[in-house]
């Protein structure tokens, strides 16, 4: 862990607000793209990026500072994503709204995009959070799993299925044409 | 298409995606210290310790912390317990409620185990081993258990990873303080 996020780490276990407000804006994106994955939501998911960090703050004692922040940090957001879509089935929402886009803006950007984007979030939720911790965090599989708190073996199958699910998908809306692996 | 090919597209999704919700992030910092602040800090735990002993004890608690120690006191004269032994520097006492075997292994038995007794069932465990004036060193075994710190020894050693108790008799260090 670099000093200077040792010593931040060290001032908000003191209590200090201000250095935990720097350790938020460092992780922000990485906890939002967890929950996010989890909760498929961007309002859903800011509530639990929010709750995530507030949960980590208050525990912080908790963590072990001879090992990696960001596996504790996201394995805290993966919780929280986790409690909040229990809560959200007990509740029995509507089904979630489309994700956030101007149809006119998606009509101009990128189709392919759209689609694969479409295509991970139709996965099954056991799928989502592995796909974005290797694509996105780009975490190695013993991480993933330490996060997650799946065996590797798992990491793996589900990781395979949920990208020979992302391709069928695109196959059948024509996004993609030559199925040659 | 190749599965690499896959791969490149799925991240780039992903990255458009977390892009796009993180533009709601950008006062997150200020939010979470907000909260944190209105927050009332968490007690430690000498704080709800302290919170715990000093809220007041309601009268039933108090009647029945009494009747508890009146039917303790009186099963306890009912069941006559062993007496506690007049100091005995060779005496070898032990409590193991529950025990099977009890015995004492020291130096003085070239640590060869000793059965302790405990006629009455009560859970505590003796043996008188007249001994010579001298140091000894010593243990118990509870079950095959090694007890080596007896909270009757003047001292303890540490030899092999295990506690050893120590005892003097007749004019040893307990004798030299008085």
């Amino acid at each position: 862990m670099p000093a200077e996020e040792l010593e931040l780490i060290q001032h908000s276990l003191n209590g200090d607000l201000e250095a935990w407000g720097e350790i938020v804006g460092r992780y922000k994106e990485a906890v939002f793209a967890v929950t996010l994955s989890i909760l498929r939501n961007y309002a859903d998911a800011e509530d639990a990026t929010q709750d995530a960090f507030i949960r980590a703050f208050e525990n912080l004692r908790q963590y072990d500072l001879s090992r990696k922040f960001s596996t504790w940090l996201l394995t805290v957001a993966a919780n929280v994503a986790k409690n909040a879509l229990r809560k959200r089935r007990r509740e029995r929402e509507p089904p979630l709204p489309e994700m956030d886009g101007d149809p006119s803006e998606e009509v101009q950007a990128d189709l392919r995009l759209q689609a694969v984007r479409r295509a991970v979030g139709e996965l099954p939720e056991p799928y989502r959070a592995p796909v974005v911790l290797y694509y996105w965090h780009e975490l190695p599989l013993e991480e993933i799993g330490q996060i997650l708190g799946l065996p590797v073996g798992t990491v793996k199958t589900r990781l395979f299925r949920a990208r020979a699910l992302i391709r069928a998908k695109l196959l059948e809306q024509g996004v993609i044409h030559n199925a040659v692996g | 298409m190749r599965w690499d090919e896959v791969d490149e597209l799925v991240r780039a999704a992903l990255s458009k995606e977390v892009e796009e919700g993180a533009k709601r992030l950008a006062d997150l910092p200020e939010r979470v210290i907000r909260e944190l602040a209105r927050r009332p800090a968490r007690p430690t735990l000498w704080e709800k310790a302290h919170a715990f002993f000093a809220r007041p004890v309601p009268r039933w608690a108090l009647a029945g912390a009494l009747a508890a120690l009146l039917l303790g006191f009186t099963l306890g004269r009912l069941t006559a317990p062993t007496p506690i032994p007049h100091w005995n520097p060779n005496l070898f006492v032990i409590a193991a409620p529950g025990a099977r075997s009890v015995a004492v292994v020291g130096d003085f038995s070239a640590w060869q185990p000793l059965p302790l007794s405990d006629p009455d069932g009560d859970g505590i465990w003796m043996a008188s081993i007249p001994l010579p004036p001298g140091r000894y060193e010593y243990a118990f075994l509870v079950d095959g258990k090694w007890v080596g710190q007896d909270p009757l020894a003047e001292e303890y050693l540490r030899t092999f990873g295990e506690y050893v108790s120590v005892r003097y008799i007749g004019g040893g260090r307990a004798d030299r303080s008085s």
